[in-house]
């Protein structure tokens, strides 16, 4: 017992604007590590990280933990996820196809979480016909504000209490029906019978799980989307409605009193998934895309060079890293931006008026170049000043090396 | 990031969650198993605990145990697909707060390989995995007796509860079944089945005087089980639990007519409030629950809970109760 909790936790974020390998990064962790548990904490639905084992399988995890095809490795859905019930159904069908039969046992939801619905989804999509900032669809940001406006947004714990939940269902509907006039949904009691098995078949949990969950042994918080996209420091707005740093994981491992290291993770590359700055956009950079397309909802897939000013300042908003992962060193960008011709550092404003008027210079900036090198990790190391602990060079757990600089120092693709 | 990789169809949901459970409830009697699984085995063991957690503070021992030998017929298989409900019942409308169930199973220790089947006070899934475990015999002998004394032998002797140890609070103790237990405990079988033995055989009345100093004792009877119909049975079983002995018109609603005598004893709800959640659940187990409930809660008006609630003293279950 002293023994396995002494391994530490570890807390894994995409530096970047998402999609930097975070599925993957968590996958090696439980597949070779000691971690028997994953933690969402920030995001729902709408996450994507893709994971895909030795033998060939590929699974696109969305809410289970990016560890679930590791047997045995839980899932524990914090109150800082939004969860969408309908989804995670379909989701949990394909990792059973794939193998993992007993992913839905595997999985622990905290009852305070709040719930996204078809009504969430339908609004999400009437309101981005309107506004073009990157929104996946799923109904995540209008889950996020409903909850903080209303004592009434429905809740994980209420698939016990059907009337409770209907209750709460309808009120929603009815609000946003109001506001953007009728949508095409399902109806409340269709909805309620599929959250109410929901609760029937998944374990909900209260406050004292995750901290027993923590000192059973060693867990990793896998978090979404990135730290550039951050509801207050992103570059607003075009942002996310979540907190993607480092911070609700460390509130959780707060409140029981743990600790843990802080991996960043990031691609040998740039990437950007819709609108919003990108100062090392390159379309001329041709990379390989396993999973990722334009999204109907989200735009288009950018890639650029590394922009290590930007990843500078996502250090910076999130309290620093102790470790990096750096994933795609198979394909590394040619070309390092260490600084942008705006003649001053970007730092994150004090409201997000200021971060909108850093959002606009952003948008005009250029950037400067220094070739990457014969060694992008040890590059990045170096732009970024913290030390790269694990290299992906593939999809698979076993295309990756761990170990400081010195040991895999001209370490070549596994 | 990405966009609902997952479809989010709402009837799909609802099918999968239905369709998605765990291993069959009967595997390990399907299985072909013909003695008690060692996790139920009662020989050896010192008590079997109900304990505070961090995660399950203030916990509540309820114990269920039925019988599964031949005379019950259908019955016990039906129980052990419908028990793994009650956990969510009982907390889903906060009648208890932290449940902690132990599922059990009685035979005849006269004549069967399994005639005394426990599990653990769990307080989650784990409870059904014992549930699943447990062997229905079907033997028992031909003379309207099962061995429930030496189950409740084991719950007054074996069992440890932080509800009664720090809050004085008794447990809940259902029994499930169509016959009478035999007249004393008798020293040798408890010495093979459960291991100790006492100086002498008990006689059953003192049994059931010591029992209920630790738990609220219940006789379920089941429709459809070959005895239910003989009077003997409830006037054998109200002789030692006064009222406490509930008439079961519709299985389906065990873990109903369960849940809501714990509400109805816990003071969480009366008869009326707990109906009306049954159909809440959209359960139509509300006519044949509130038949088998009613005279646990007529004509006692307003609830009266007894003043002293450690439950120490045995003459406490012969009052009123609610």
């Amino acid at each position: 017992m002293t023994e396995r909790s002494s391994a530490e936790h570890v807390v894994v974020v995409d530096l970047g604007y998402g999609d930097a390998g975070k599925g993957t990064v968590v996958d090696r962790l439980c597949a070779r590590g000691p971690y028997a548990a994953v933690v969402r904490f920030n995001g729902g639905a709408q996450a994507a990280h893709n994971v895909v084992t030795t033998d060939g399988r590929h699974h696109t995890f969305a809410q289970f933990g990016s560890g679930t095809l590791t047997p045995g490795v839980t899932t524990h859905l914090s109150r800082f996820m939004l969860v969408d019930p309908l989804a995670l159904a379909a989701e949990a069908g394909h990792l059973t196809a794939l193998g993992a039969r007993d992913a839905l046992d595997r999985l622990t939801v905290d009852r305070d979480a709040p719930l996204t619905t078809p009504y969430h989804r339908a609004a999400n999509r009437a309101r981005a016909t309107a506004v073009a900032h990157g929104s996946c669809g799923m109904g995540i940001g209008e889950t996020a504000a409903y909850a903080l406006a209303s004592d009434e947004a429905p809740r994980v714990g209420d698939c016990h209490s059907p009337a409770r939940l209907r209750r709460r269902l309808t009120l929603l509907r009815d609000h946003l029906f109001d506001e953007l006039g009728p949508l095409g949904v399902p109806g409340v009691e269709e909805c309620a019978e599929a959250f109410g098995a929901f609760g029937e078949r998944v374990r909900i949990t209260g406050e004292g799980f995750l901290p027993g969950l923590l000192r059973a042994g060693p867990v990793v918080f896998e978090g979404a989307q990135g730290v550039l996209l951050d509801e207050r420091f992103g570059f607003h707005p075009y942002t996310t409605w979540s907190t993607t740093t480092f911070a609700n994981a460390l509130t959780l491992l707060g409140e029981a009193g743990a600790e843990a290291r802080r991996l960043g993770v990031l691609r040998a590359y740039q990437t950007r998934h819709g609108p919003g700055p990108f100062v090392t956009e390159d379309p001329l950079l041709d990379r390989p895309e396993r999973h990722n397309r334009r999204g109907r909802w989200q735009g288009a897939f950018r890639v650029g060079h590394l922009d290590a000013v930007a990843l500078r300042y996502a250090l910076e908003v999130c309290g620093g890293a102790d470790a990096l992962a750096v994933t795609h060193l198979d394909v590394p960008a040619p070309l390092l931006c260490h600084a942008y011709d705006l003649g001053a550092r970007i730092t994150p404003a004090a409201d997000l008026t200021g971060q909108a008027l850093l959002t606009d210079r952003l948008m005009s900036a250029r950037p400067r170049y220094v070739a990457t090198g014969e060694d992008p990790a040890g590059a990045i190391e170096d732009a970024l000043g913290v030390p790269v602990t694990l290299r992906s060079y593939g999809p698979t757990a076993a295309d990756k090396t761990t170990g400081d600089r010195a040991r895999t120092a001209g370490a070549v693709a596994v | 990031m990405g966009s609902g990789t997952w479809s989010t169809n709402v009837y799909d949901a609802a099918a999968r969650y239905r369709a998605a459970t765990g291993a069959s409830a009967f595997a390990y009697s399907d299985g072909g198993a013909t003695s008690t699984h060692d996790d139920l085995d009662p020989f050896g063991v010192t008590v079997r605990e109900s304990r505070d957690s961090d995660e399950h503070p203030e916990s509540l021992a309820l114990a269920v145990l039925f019988d599964v030998t031949g005379s019950m017929g259908n019955v016990p298989r039906t129980l052990q697909s419908k028990l793994p409900g009650l956990l969510g019942l009982l907390m889903r409308k906060g009648y208890v707060e932290n449940p902690q169930i132990l599922f059990g199973a009685v035979g005849d220790a006269t004549c069967d390989r399994a005639p005394l089947q426990v599990g653990q006070f769990e307080s989650d899934n784990r409870m059904d995995d014992h549930l699943g475990r447990i062997l229905l015999e079907g033997g028992g002998g031909g003379q309207m007796r099962e061995s429930y004394e030496l189950a409740m032998y084991f719950m007054a002797r074996h069992t440890a509860m932080d509800c009664l140890d720090k809050r004085g609070r008794r447990g809940y103790l259902f029994m499930i079944g169509d016959e009478l237990a035999y007249p004393k405990v008798k020293k040798r079988e408890i010495a093979k089945i459960i291991g100790g033995e006492p100086a002498e055989d008990i006689a059953l009345e003192s049994l059931i005087a010591e029992l209920k100093r630790k738990f609220d004792v219940y006789f379920i009877i089941p429709e459809g089980a070959y005895h239910s119909g003989d009077d003997r049975l409830p006037e054998f079983w109200r002789t030692h639990l006064g009222q406490n002995v509930i008439r079961l018109d519709d299985l389906d609603a065990v873990c109903e007519t369960i849940a809501l005598t714990v509400g109805l004893a816990e003071d969480a709800v009366d008869l009326d409030e707990g109906l009306s959640h049954l159909r809440e659940f959209g359960s139509d187990a509300g006519t044949s629950v509130s038949r088998a409930l009613a005279p646990l809660s007529s004509g006692r008006g307003a609830v009266t809970i007894s003043a002293a609630p450690t439950g120490l003293d045995p003459a406490d279950t012969e009052v009123t109760r609610l």
